[in-house]
């Protein structure tokens, strides 16, 4: 539980950006993802919403934006879908909570961190997304491991491009 | 306690989202007498409102992209990708030229060819009510396989509506909201349609599998059943009209799950990952045009005159039938009609035609008491109950009897009515 406490955190340069970023951002996410699969067909894998939690979760302060971004994102993931609202909306939160965490305590600066970040976490939201779908709530859901594969690919290299293009919007000092 | 909320103030946060959550999707699903689990449907009503604000929260921009999109496309089409538009224009120039003189000769082949369209125009006329929509976003991801359009309930769509093009179905209706609705699509895994293989008439549900692809599941091992085979729906869901395409089948593969069943792996016959205009059938009665049901009038009205046209006729024969004496039913019984030849003897039995007429000719009636107007008659005895008296029945002396009284009757020529 060490790693939990606040003591433990390092030192880390607090980001701030406009709150229109905070709005149109992940808005922006939520309807491109809903609008690009239209384009790309069955190839669309990535998962923005998810993306944009992770980098928002990355630069705060405390776990508790980023759980709190992971679970709006998410719900309104599911509300798109028809499937039960929650099911995303817990994976996210997990994600975000994860992200922020980590993002405390490691450089995240560094573009192959954020990659691996990226891919693993994809993996951990494919992961809690399947658990929560099949164990938790008992439903049938069929589902292959390489379409999870190929979206934390995808995911990790967006980001790879992502990151940069927002850490332009920040608030200098 | 203070100090406890302050420390682990992070994880209290992300305990309380996860459990919220939990039991929201604790509510939306139950517990089915078959002993699986399943999500309520439709909706409930907090549900449905967090999906009513993402879909206003979400569906202007993407009316907006898309709108963006098609401008775009006609800004590049019409005024920048201009290059080579004066050579492409000197080349078109020559093309018409050529057709010109083209179309002198292909001129009586294309009225045949019109006529023809019109022909084949007519018997694919479709008759149901649809309303034409455009597809306008998606869910976003690949466990939901499902598209907004953008029409919605003032257009009067409703949910369980079939959604189709023109090359074959697309999927269902199965959320609605005031100016945008959401379709299920045919491959998604929850989705359901009844089905039907053109050539082995096997009949199955259509449901997705995880990888987008459309797969009837459920058929026991067939050996007939071949890719290429053509599959259209099969009308029993009350939801796709029957004999819409649905598409081929692609391949057959063994149930992972269930030994001797089969998986028909189907590649639709409409684009469902590239879908920009749809219809959805918003009513299943047959729909006529003003011509078509003047025709229909018009015909059943013909229908009844004509009947009661025929009705009359075989009235008027019946009368006429009954009026007519000396005719009799050329199929009657032939035990009515004795073969004895006329001997004028008395206490033989009346004489009869020794040959039967052909079919469909009239004959005459034998009279039931002699007279001297029916030939061969005069001497013959009548076979009914009132025997005539013996010395009236020479043929020599018939025609200088005297009739009594109550032999006047039977002395005439009585007409025989038809059975």
């Amino acid at each position: 539980m060490s790693v939990l406490d606040a003591n433990f955190r390092r030192e880390l340069e607090i980001r701030r950006y406009p709150m229109l970023v905070y709005a149109l951002v992940p808005l922006a996410a939520l309807v491109l993802q809903a609008w690009l699969p239209r384009v790309l067909g069955r190839y669309a894998w990535f998962d923005l919403p998810l993306v944009v939690t992770v980098y928002f979760a990355l630069g705060q302060p405390t776990p508790i934006q980023g759980t709190v971004l992971g679970a709006v994102m998410g719900i309104f993931e599911d509300a798109l879908s028809h499937h039960a609202i929650g099911i995303n909306g817990v994976a996210k939160t997990v994600v975000g909570f994860v992200a922020a965490s980590v993002g405390t305590r490691i450089d995240v600066e560094n573009h192959t961190i954020r990659l691996i970040l990226n891919f693993l976490l994809s993996l951990l939201s494919g992961a809690m997304y399947v658990f929560v779908y099949r164990i938790l709530l008992g439903l049938e859901l069929d589902w292959t491991w390489f379409t999870e594969l190929f979206k934390a690919i995808g995911n990790s290299l967006i980001a790879v491009v992502l990151f940069p293009a927002l850490d332009r919007l920040q608030i200098r000092d | 306690m203070e100090s406890f909320f302050a420390r682990y103030r992070d994880l209290i946060v992300l305990l309380a989202l996860l459990l919220a959550q939990v039991i929201g999707l604790a509510v939306q699903v139950h517990h089915t007498a078959a002993g699986t689990n399943t999500l309520d449907s439709p909706d409930g009503s907090g549900v449905r409102l967090i999906r009513l604000w993402a879909n206003a929260t979400v569906s202007p921009p993407e009316r907006l992209i898309h709108a963006v999109k098609l401008g775009a496309g006609s800004l590049w089409l019409d005024y920048l990708d201009l290059r080579h538009v004066r050579q492409r224009n000197q080349d078109l120039q020559k093309t018409i030229d050529r057709l010109r003189l083209e179309q002198a000769a292909l001129l009586e082949d294309a009225r045949q060819g019109q006529r023809l369209q019109a022909l084949v125009d007519f018997q694919q006329k479709y008759i149901y009510t649809t309303v034409a929509a455009q597809a306008i976003g998606s869910s976003g991801s690949d466990q939901s396989r499902v598209f907004y359009i953008d029409k919605g309930a003032n257009y009067k769509l409703a949910r369980d509506m079939a959604v189709i093009t023109p090359d074959g179905i697309v999927g269902k209706i199965r959320d609605v909201f005031p100016n945008s609705a959401q379709v299920l699509a045919i491959n998604d895994q929850t989705s359901g349609a009844g089905v039907i293989l053109e050539t082995t008439r096997t009949r199955g549900i259509l449901r997705g599998n995880a990888l987008g692809q459309p797969q009837i599941v459920g058929i026991l091992s067939d050996n007939r059943i071949q890719p290429g085979e053509k599959v259209l729906t099969a009308g029993g869901d009350l939801i796709f009209p029957r004999g819409l395409p649905v598409g081929v089948v692609e391949k057959v593969i063994r149930d992972p799950e269930r030994e001797n069943f089969i998986d028909v792996i189907v590649k639709p016959a409409a684009h469902l990952d590239r879908l920009d205009e749809v219809l959805v059938i918003t009513a299943t009665e047959p729909r006529f045009s003003t011509e078509q049901q003047q025709d229909l009038t018009t015909s059943q009205t013909l229908m009844g005159a004509e009947a009661a046209a025929i009705k009359e006729q075989k009235k008027a024969s019946a009368i006429m039938a009954e009026r007519l004496p000396g005719l009799t039913d050329p199929n009657a019984p032939a035990a009515t009609q004795s073969s004895t030849p006329a001997t004028g003897q008395p206490g033989q039995t009346p004489p009869t035609p020794a040959v039967i007429p052909e079919q469909g000719q009239p004959k005459l009636l034998h009279p039931q008491h002699p007279d001297r107007f029916t030939p061969n008659t005069a001497a013959e005895i009548p076979t009914d109950a009132s025997p005539a008296p013996a010395q009236d029945t020479s043929p020599d002396a018939a025609p200088n009897v005297k009739p009594k009284p109550e032999q006047a009757n039977p002395q005439r020529p009585e007409p025989r009515r038809n059975p």
